[in-house]
């Protein structure tokens, strides 16, 4: 019953997006919503699925509930190199400036697992603590090369998420991001291994080097994705995977598609309000998702004990 | 109530030996007495720079990058003394000017470069432009000696406003846009480029935008709804010198295509560092009109 009320919010979502615009559908409907509408709703979906999906991966690579890219300092290693690629080579295509930034995402992650192997494991919120950090002085680390190459406006266009800029032609490097969720789809069962820690996983016979280095390609493959062409959502990768392993269990493989479609649902509302808030000016959907993320944040944390000790 | 007061008296007795020297200048923090005919100046804002150069008056430190490239020869011929935002104090302490002017982005350094030599703010700001520029080319006039080029330049001014003016009159609305990396967003009059619809007259396309400075973010949508007949446009990524997503590509898609504007080719590219970084210089804007009056002027209406 559940999950068809979770299909049917998204469905009316969908229509509302689709229906909800500063130009009217009476004339040339059908074209506008071709152009625009559809891609704007497209473009939300994925990118919250996205971003979920790479939550859920984070979390089992470091055995870590509160942990998300974004509190791992994946999305500031990937501004990082977006911002060498302008000032180094600035006319370089879409594909590589994208493929720069997933290989920097992916070298501040493995930065930021470094540092998870020293931290002490008992207590969980730790780990977060010096993923902030650690995001944080990559993002100052950013925010200084810009500072002193006049970049400023520039990394501000990826610091706040959101879909204004999004119309046919702008978006289409987000349907990778479907083909990669059907690649953790397939290997789902070896991720939830990874989440059992290293000794129990080789004692299973998984390759947990080769398996956790897969992991972490594709989620700094989603979080270059997402940032370059829409910019950075924080919460969602936190959000949309612990309120779906709360409601349904912690089997990855059965909740996969469930959380995607979780993530894709809260991006997709929080850009439909954005556009509704202030209509027909908008608010940035990172903006709105950001104020509702980080009362579940706090919520999150407010009820690990309880969960820790049950 | 009473150190004010000591104060008050104790500035008065430092002050009166040179009041007799000294002159009253309209800044933006107020009347202000600075000395009359300073020889070495620095100056942190680029509108003041225009403006100063414009009138013949030779400036000895300026701020490094100037962005405009009409200001390159002077910039090569003074000393850099910092940025647009932060001055460089070992510098400025070095070089010991008789009247350093900041305005716009330096403006809070008001306080700190005070310390070492007489300071005033310039900053034009506002929703009264064009006013605030003609009122600092008198007060610049009347410092440094040049009363009479001023009141060429402010005619010079006035007479491209009157040409702007008559090239738009009759050609229809128009919208004032910001690109930023891929996304947009529009100005009405109240804003900070306002003066391109209040001083020479170009009808507004969408009543009632906020008068916020910032602008406001808008999809495409919006530009194809109100169907602007002139879109003006700023690229805020060539202002201020970083290659991203150029103007013309973030406009060009089928939402924008679809507009009165781009079928006729109405969409104007203004210099975005006049515009935006060099606001309310005096050179800075005649380009701007001039930009305008090539464009309009070229339409039949």
């Amino acid at each position: 019953m559940r999950p068809f009320l979770c299909i049917a919010a998204l469905v009316a979502l969908v229509v509302l997006s689709l229906a909800l615009g500063a130009a009217s559908l009476s004339q040339d409907g059908g074209w506008l919503i071709w152009v625009s509408r559809l891609p704007r709703t497209a473009a939300a979906l994925l990118a919250g699925a996205g971003l979920a999906l790479a939550g859920v991966v984070v979390q089992q690579v470091v055995q870590n509930r509160l942990v998300e890219p974004s509190l791992t300092g994946t999305p500031e290693a990937a501004m990082l190199g977006l911002l060498a690629v302008t000032l180094i080579a600035p006319g370089m295509a879409v594909a590589g400036k994208m493929l720069v930034a997933a290989g920097s995402a992916l070298a501040g992650m493995l930065g930021f697992l470094a540092l998870a192997d020293r931290v002490p494991r008992q207590d969980p919120m730790l780990l977060p603590i010096v993923g902030l950090v650690y995001g944080g002085i990559l993002g100052a680390t950013a925010t200084w090369f810009a500072w002193s190459a006049d970049l400023m406006q520039y990394l501000g266009t990826w610091r706040l998420g959101e879909f204004s800029g999004v119309v046919q032609g702008r978006y289409e490097w987000l349907w990778a991001v479907a083909a990669l969720a059907a690649l953790l789809y397939v290997v789902a069962d070896r991720i939830t291994i990874l989440g059992l820690g290293e000794t129990q996983a080789r004692s299973l016979g998984l390759n947990y080097g080769r398996t956790r280095a897969l992991g972490l390609i594709v989620v700094s493959m989603l979080t270059a994705l997402v940032l370059v062409t829409v910019g950075v959502f924080p919460f969602v990768g936190l959000v949309a995977p612990n309120l779906i392993s709360r409601w349904r269990g912690d089997n990855l493989r059965a909740n996969l598609g469930v959380t995607a479609l979780f993530g894709a649902s809260l991006v997709l509302a929080a850009d439909v309000l954005g556009r509704l808030i202030r209509y027909p000016y908008e608010i940035p959907a990172a903006t709105v998702f950001a104020v509702f993320g980080a009362g579940v944040f706090l919520w999150l944390l407010h009820a690990r004990p309880g969960r820790a000790h049950g | 109530m009473r150190t004010r007061l000591l104060a008050g008296l104790a500035a008065l007795t430092l002050a009166a030996p040179v009041l007799a020297q000294d002159l009253t200048v309209e800044t933006a923090t107020g009347p202000v007495q600075v000395g009359a005919n300073p020889e070495t100046v620095a100056v942190f804002d680029i509108a003041a720079l225009d403006t100063l150069t414009a009138l013949g008056v030779p400036v000895a430190g300026v701020p490094n990058p100037v962005y405009l490239s009409s200001l390159s020869e002077v910039a090569a011929q003074a000393q850099a003394v910092g940025t647009l935002f932060e001055p460089d104090f070992e510098a400025l302490a070095v070089m010991q000017p008789d009247l350093i002017v900041v305005g716009g982005r330096s403006s809070e350094q008001l306080g700190p470069v005070s310390d070492i030599a007489p300071a005033i703010d310039m900053t034009i700001w506002g929703d009264d432009l064009p006013g605030q520029a003609r009122a600092r080319i008198a007060a610049y006039g009347a410092l440094f000696g040049k009363e009479a080029e001023a009141e060429a330049l402010t005619a010079d001014l006035d007479a491209k406003v009157a040409e702007a003016r008559d090239a738009v009159a009759g050609k229809g609305s128009g919208l004032i846009l910001l690109t930023n990396g891929g996304k947009i967003s529009v100005y009405g009059a109240g804003s900070r480029f306002g003066w391109l619809h209040g001083e020479i007259g170009l009808p507004e396309a969408v009543d009632g935008l906020d008068a916020e400075n910032h602008g406001q973010p808008v999809s495409f949508e919006f530009l194809a709804e109100h169907d602007p007949e002139w879109l003006l446009v700023i690229d805020r990524g060539a202002a201020i010198g970083a290659e991203g997503e150029a103007a013309t590509a973030t406009l060009d898609n089928p939402l924008v295509a679809k507009t009165t504007a781009a079928r006729e080719g109405q969409i104007v590219y203004l210099d975005a560092a006049p515009l935006y970084i060099a606001a309310g210089g005096a050179g800075a804007m005649m380009h701007t009109l001039d930009q305008i009056i090539a464009a309009f002027g070229a339409s039949e209406g």
